[in-house]
């Protein structure tokens, strides 16, 4: 109080107090301190630009880059196959519904095809600019599916090109071959890919040396083995299921809604169409998770424990639903634990031990919560599709029960099921991908080391961000406009019998 | 020949070769015509704009998703093939890739928005914008990353940022060469168009519009030509001292009168072979001049001898291309029948 009349004197001290912490406000640790997603508090080093860590924004751009072109793939593996049934009953019954449905899925499957192809390209190129250790390796060891997908996607490009501009030029028949291609292709295009990933999680097919200087060697390459890695088939199933799940429940859960607005043939066939296909896929990929489930027990224990946020190796390992895993006290706080499941799940044996992650190094964990929160979100999700596929083919199956069908309590819950599969499978990618984490090649390379040595990461990202962000925007706009207006171009649309 | 064929090199790496260099080229032909179709709805004129759109989009619309796969066919044999190079670009060009694919992004989704959104209100004009925007830009990227591998100077321990990212390309080589690349893939997609209206008055307006294309062309190549000088890249001496590349300049030259002549007499074909066999040369020249150097570099370049994969990689790699070649081709082929059979004169 000596200063009377004056500012408040602060002493030295305190103007370092204060630089410090303006300092130490520019540092990302200090912002994301408060997260929930572990992999923002992560200890990084090297270059920061706007607050961003170089390692985090290229991870970020990665996840993004992914994340959206997932959906536009999922989309363009499926939708073909739902067209090619409508398109199949068209020409043999020649009923207007059917037409009108292929000519209008087909016209959002273009403006779906164009973003992942776009979309999908830019990864190619991504993978370099971000990793490119990683490429300067992996590139020759997987190359075999990657030269495959691109095989594929060509296919399937010039396919559709001839689908989508065919219709008064091919004959009938031809034409619904060639849109059968486009899934087929569609389809083979995604297993090359998860071929590759599957590499990344269960690396096969190579000896890595690594010499005195730290440089890396690859040697002995077979191809052959790097593609069938042990991997591949477990998740090419589980994916492809995943695929024909989200999207039959997306479309189905779509016209659903338009039923509930204003019923009409169209949208009734569509809706139909859509929820078997959904339906089936649904009741397939709970059998399809229990094989990947066991297979990485096996493969990946680490991952598995992280899954189910379960720490201590022990018989009778018990499964958790909910919960918060804690990775400093090694616990899981509010979590229902029910005790030797996650070891029948694990080993089909109630008594078998499961690896917890207390076996491996603390600093080899993937981070816990985003796995953990995403596996039982999939697991959600695909149990509440699972449970409505079921009651959709039973109304099937009971002719007394078939009105059911089209009650609205029916439409209602299937309008809101809509995204629960898209929800799966980025929760799915979460899993498997942040589950991998802090290795790009399952304990051979670490995500840090494969890093591009180019700094200010997060400028590029930022603009993949607001690219992408727009982009999403963009298409749902279109495909709400391309549903709304269904009743102008398609008479079956107005046909309410 | 041991110059092309150096003793214990494997087979399968002269098919990858092959393929890389199909790749560019089709690329280059189809690809490149559907960038610049986008470039040429900047110079539509004022009479029957829309009619001049609907040939753009109709020649397109079918065929466009096909011929940018020649681009991901290049990127995936270059990582399979040659990681190195792959790797060196990807890192010292990392401005110039993300440019371009932004605008290969905003290309193929504008264009593809236009066309099929159900309503066709004011949000034609934003579609049609980014469309023209994206087709300048993108190509004029695409040349500017193809011209940085010249000069030398991709760093691999730049001391600056600017030194390792930003100077590789920003440098007057490469810009001409992005500059050139649009006027090409202009010049191109006005003489396919030529073919693709159906009446006589669109077709005079895109002949104008190649003869336009031509001449920016030539321009733009003497302009990199000297920007070569200025970026200490002995490029007129390379090709002044090389047969197959001064033949090559050659004949492109002569064959102009001849493909004015076809677009005059309506000969389609032929004038759409003459403007191949010109981009063929203008690519097997540089190529030539190129040989065996895929990227010049301070401590040592990265040729198709040095950079390459192990044999088992490319064995599998030749395979795969040989295979999906026959797969591919003759898809292609039937795409452009049905598409690109002759229009009927009305």
């Amino acid at each position: 109080m000596g200063n009377a009349g004056g500012r408040p004197k602060r002493s030295d001290s305190h103007v370092i107090l204060h630089f410090l912490l303006f300092f130490r406000s520019l540092y990302p640790q200090f912002f994301f301190s408060y997260s929930p997603f572990p992999i923002l508090n992560s200890p990084f080093s090297s270059t920061y630009l706007w607050g961003m860590e170089d390692l985090l924004a290229a991870r970020l751009q990665m996840a993004l880059s992914l994340g959206f072109h997932i959906i536009f793939a999922v989309i363009g593996m499926a939708m073909p196959f739902l067209m090619a049934i409508s398109h199949w009953r068209w020409i043999r019954t020649g009923k207007q519904v059917y037409f009108d449905l292929t000519k209008a899925w087909s016209r959002g499957v273009a403006i779906f095809f164009a973003t992942g192809a776009v979309s999908g390209t830019a990864l190619s190129f991504e993978l370099g600019l971000l990793w490119p250790e990683f490429m300067l390796h992996a590139g020759p060891i997987i190359g075999m599916p990657f030269s495959w997908e691109g095989t594929a996607f060509f296919i399937e490009a010039i396919a559709l090109g001839l689908f989508l501009y065919g219709w008064n030029r091919l004959k009938p028949w031809v034409h619904w071959v060639v849109g059968v291609v486009v899934g087929i292709s569609g389809v083979l295009s995604g297993i090359f890919v998860v071929c590759a990933n599957a590499w990344m999680n269960s690396p096969a097919g190579f000896d890595w040396i690594v010499d005195a200087a730290g440089k890396v060697q690859v040697s002995n390459v077979d191809p052959f083995a790097a593609m069938f890695n042990p991997a591949w088939k477990t998740m090419t199933l589980h994916m492809t299921i995943s695929a024909f799940q989200a999207t039959g429940f997306g479309v189905a859960g779509v016209h659903a809604f338009m039923m509930l607005r204003k019923p009409s043939v169209f949208h009734r066939e569509a809706f139909k169409i859509a929820l078997a296909v959904g339906a089936i896929a649904a009741l397939l990929q709970p059998l399809s998770g229990d094989i990947l489930a066991k297979d990485t027990a096996v493969r990946q224990p680490l991952k598995l424990a992280a899954m189910e946020s379960h720490f201590e190796t022990a018989p009778r390992a018990p499964l958790v639903l909910g919960g918060i895993p804690d990775a400093e006290t090694r616990t899981v706080d509010y979590g229902l634990e029910i005790p030797g499941v996650l070891s029948f799940l694990a080993h089909g044996n109630v008594n078998a031990p499961v690896k917890g992650l207390n076996d491996f190094p603390r600093e080899e964990w993937p981070p816990l919560k985003p796995v953990h929160f995403a596996f039982q979100i999939m697991i959600a999700c695909g149990m509440a599709m699972a449970g409505l596929g079921a009651l959709y083919l039973l109304f099937l199956a009971v002719p007394r029960l078939r009105p059911l069908v089209l009650h609205r309590r029916f439409l209602w819950l299937c309008a809101l099921a809509a995204p629960l599969g898209f929800i799966a499978v980025e929760a799915g990618w979460v899993v498997t991908e942040v589950g991998r984490q802090p290795w790009i090649i399952y304990g051979i390379m670490k995500t840090r080391d494969a890093l591009t040595p180019m700094p200010g990461l997060a400028v590029p990202f930022l603009l993949f961000m607001a690219v992408y962000a727009v982009l999403a925007v963009v298409v749902t706009w279109l495909l709400i406009r391309h549903i709304t207006t269904v009743e102008q171009h398609y008479p079956s649309a107005r046909d309410q019998s | 020949m041991t110059q092309f064929f150096p003793a214990g090199e494997p087979f399968a790496l002269y098919v990858v070769i092959a393929f890389l260099g199909v790749s560019l080229f089709l690329y280059c032909l189809l690809g490149g015509a559907d960038f610049g179709a986008g470039v040429l709805e900047l110079y539509l004129g004022k009479e029957r704009r829309q009619a001049q759109r609907q040939v753009i989009e109709k020649a397109m619309g079918p065929v466009w998703e096909a011929n940018h796969m020649w681009l991901v066919l290049m990127v995936v044999i270059l990582f399979v093939g040659f990681p190195a190079v792959y790797t060196r670009v990807s890192i010292n060009l990392h401005i110039p890739l993300t440019a371009m694919l932004l605008g290969v992004i905003a290309r193929g989704t504008s264009f593809t928005f236009r066309h099929y959104d159900a309503v066709k209100d004011g949000s034609q004009r934003a579609y049609t914008a980014f469309f023209v925007f994206s087709s300048v830009w993108t190509p004029f990227f695409l040349g500017v990353t193809m011209g940085a591998l010249v000069p030398g100077g991709l760093n691999p321990a730049p001391a600056s940022y600017a030194a390792g990212y930003v100077d590789p390309w920003l440098r007057p080589f490469p810009l001409a060469l992005g500059a050139f690349t649009v006027c090409l893939f202009t010049f191109l997609a006005a003489v396919y168009l030529v073919g693709e209206s159906d009446d006589a008055a669109l077709r005079r307006s895109f002949i104008r519009k190649a003869v336009w294309g031509a001449v920016a062309t030539v321009l733009a190549g003497a302009v990199v030509f000297v920007a070569a000088e200025f970026d200490g890249v002995p490029l007129v001496r390379e090709f002044l001292a090389t047969r197959t590349a001064t033949t090559a300049m050659m004949v492109t030259s002569v064959l102009f009168p001849w493909l004015l002549i076809a677009l005059v007499r309506d000969w389609i074909w032929t004038g759409r072979a003459i403007a191949g066999l010109q981009v063929a040369l203008v690519l097997l020249g540089w190529f030539r001049v190129q040989f065996p150097v895929l990227v010049n570099m301070p401590g040592g370049d990265l040729t198709l001898f040095n950079a390459h994969a192990p044999e088992a990689t490319l064995n599998q790699l030749a395979g795969a291309l040989l295979v999906g070649s026959i797969l591919i081709l003759p898809a292609l082929a039937w795409l452009f029948r049905v598409f690109k059979a002759r229009p009927k004169d009305s």
